[in-house]
């Protein structure tokens, strides 16, 4: 039972860091209808900042989540109105290898300034404590911080989007382009903003997740291919379904635990050969074929 | 025979092409007679195999117009066929090759048939999604090596062996791949005149239209899907006997799929020449980038750097690649 439990709050909670980092690509995507290859890179950047303004400045991991909120939008801001905006005019194919081609700069961008070691936070508030809720269930704190700060992230988006001025005008660019213009909506300016926003909110996710995750120049394409899956399994555009299906894939990825309990519930030998570690992201990817297949517009999903 | 006749006709292409594509051709079959350095040999037996790639894919993805980015996938089954049944069984190249390409095929009409009810951004991203499941089965299965792959020991064999494939000069491989290339050329170029191309082509088009007229959609994507899958395990298995040593994550990973469409894209997708063109600007230059900053000590990665900013100029400015500025040129000078 006991693994059970912490296989679950475990899976929770890490779905919750999971859904903050799909968080910005769904609402890019929402927006102006483009998969962005970069997210990944975009994460990485937001670790390293994370990381980089605790060993300078030798403050705690923690307050690097403003710097990297503001890196995060300003880089998001510069990419929109530096490329992305006549990646726009092409077909998909032509915007889908450009952001690769934007995620194999900035990848290789960082290998160049900071090398390819792994690096970790070693000190910091929150880093080596934990919380012991009994049953063997034990909460580090840094995965505490960061589902809670998803959970607030979430509620400013949502209601950004859909009790504010700007999330209406958001909305109206997404829904029709051009008709939000005649409307006198500066679509340009609210398609830079979609971009700083899921800029701003994958790089605090970054900073965040550094203190339990260790971070190299190539850590993004891993997030980036699990944000996909979670924003194609919650819908492409919608919020609440990201931060849902983000839920489901860290379930999905605590997979093991769930194994390991079943074999030893049943007691059976069998089920100690099945290497299940290994299948932890093919399952995610398999959900989401699945998924696709069953209802192809996810599970909230309105746009297609 | 009617086919054959189509396959050799390139006359509805303006001589200037067609003078072009000669002298290619030419240079290409006298290549390997001209002094050349090892590194040169390697980088042409690339392009060579980049352009087959590409001209497979340029039938779903450049003719259909579907994003596949999910090829690599094939890749590995081919490479994979071919190196166990030969390091097993010792089976040659030439049948293993066969095998390996109906095992791609058939694989890729399981997954083709549920993946194509699925369009635009859904579609891509499913197929990255069934290239890395497959990759990850590869890794921990046992029977294919797992995450070490498997290597194919050239020494046990006698040199020239034209049956497996194991040569210690690079121009056998570069001809019996040059064949490949001709043959998959004519393939194309029969493809693009036949009923299945037209019937693509008026699905990139307008997918409602298509079916209003009768066509069957979905079928025709499998179909092609299953031919640009052939193309890809048949390079594949070629891969397997010329780089001698395959793991899963260089087989199959993302980066060689998204690869494979961005040689087809740059070229010009969707026209004969563009992925051959596209494979053989992009393919020099990244390997001469390597060569030239790759080894320097302090500049790690400055190679790939340059190689993404010429991705995103070209997807930015010129999304119908170089084909594209060519056909914008003459547009221009007709009128």
């Amino acid at each position: 039972m006991d693994i059970l439990f912490s296989s679950i709050i475990a899976g929770l909670l890490f779905g919750m860091v999971l859904a903050l980092v799909s968080l910005g690509l769904t609402i890019i995507f929402g927006v102006m209808d483009i998969v962005n290859f970069a997210h990944g890179e975009f994460l990485m950047i937001g670790m390293y900042t994370g990381l980089l303004t605790s060993q300078v400045t030798g403050m705690d991991p923690l307050l690097g989540l403003p710097v990297a909120a503001a890196i995060g939008f300003g880089l998001g801001v510069l990419c929109y109105y530096g490329f992305i905006r006549y990646l726009l005019r092409g077909p998909m194919l032509a915007q889908l290898l450009g952001t690769f081609g934007l995620m194999l700069f900035l990848r290789n961008s960082a290998l160049l300034v900071f090398g390819s070691e792994d690096r970790v936070v070693h000190h910091g508030v929150l880093v080596g404590k934990s919380f012991d809720l009994g049953m063997g269930v034990i909460i580090p704190a840094t995965k505490l911080a960061a589902a809670g700060l998803s959970v607030a992230a979430f509620l400013a988006t949502w209601l950004l989007m859909n009790r504010s001025r700007i999330g209406k005008a958001l909305t109206a660019t997404s829904l029709d382009a051009q008709g939000a213009r005649y409307m006198g909506i500066p679509t340009e300016k609210m398609n830079a903003l979609a971009w700083g926003v899921g800029g701003g909110t994958v790089t605090i996710a970054g900073a965040v997740l550094v203190n339990f995750w260790p971070v190299n120049p190539f850590v993004g394409l891993l997030f980036t291919m699990i944000a996909f899956t979670i924003v194609a399994l919650g819908g492409f555009g919608s919020v609440p379904g990201a931060f849902f299906a983000g839920l489901v894939v860290g379930l999905i990825t605590e997979i093991p635990g769930f194994w390991d309990f079943f074999t030893y519930t049943f007691d059976a030998d069998w089920m100690l050969n099945v290497p299940m570690t290994s299948f932890k992201y093919m399952m995610v990817y398999v959900t989401y074929f699945v998924i696709m297949v069953i209802r192809p517009r996810g599970l909230f999903g309105w746009k297609h | 025979m009617e086919a054959l006749k189509h396959a050799i006709d390139f006359s509805d292409f303006p001589r200037v092409d067609l003078f072009v594509a000669g002298s290619v051709a030419l240079f290409l079959v006298l290549f390997p007679f001209f002094p050349h350095s090892s590194f040169a040999m390697a980088t042409m037996i690339q392009f060579l195999m980049f352009s087959l790639y590409g001209m497979g894919w340029n039938t779903i993805g450049g003719y259909g117009g579907q994003v596949d980015l999910g090829k690599a996938q094939y890749v590995g089954i081919g490479a994979f066929t071919t190196a166990v049944m030969l390091i097993r069984w010792d089976i040659p190249f030439w049948i293993s090759m066969p095998i390996g390409m109906l095992l791609a095929v058939t694989w890729s009409f399981i997954i083709g048939y549920p993946l194509f009810r699925l369009t635009g951004h859904y579609f891509a991203i499913a197929t990255i999604a069934t290239s890395l499941i497959l990759k990850d089965l590869f890794e921990v299965w046992e029977f294919v090596g797992a995450a070490r792959g498997l290597e194919i020991l050239p020494f046990k064999y006698q040199s020239p062996d034209f049956l497996r494939l194991i040569f210690k000069e690079d121009v056998y491989y570069y001809y019996i791949l040059l064949g490949f290339f001709f043959i998959g050329l004519l393939y194309v170029n029969w493809f693009r005149k036949s009923r299945l191309g037209f019937y693509l082509r008026s699905i990139k088009d307008n997918e409602d239209v298509a079916r209003s007229l009768g066509i069957n959609v979905h079928w025709a994507k499998i179909k092609t899907y299953a031919i640009a899958t052939a193309f890809v395990s048949l390079v594949g298995s070629f891969h397997a006997c010329y780089i001698k040593n395959i793991e899963p994550e260089d087989t199959m990973s993302l980066d060689l799929s998204i690869l494979i469409a961005l040689m087809a894209m740059l070229g010009g997708a969707g026209s004969l020449w563009g992925p051959i063109i596209g494979a053989g600007i992009l393919l020099p230059l990244k390997s001469y980038l390597k060569e030239w900053f790759g080894a320097k000590a302090g500049l790690v990665g400055i190679d790939l750097i340059i190689y993404a900013l010429i991705i995103m100029l070209i997807s930015a400015f010129e999304p119908r690649g170089i084909w594209g500025i060519i056909e914008k040129i003459r547009q221009r000078r007709r009128r």
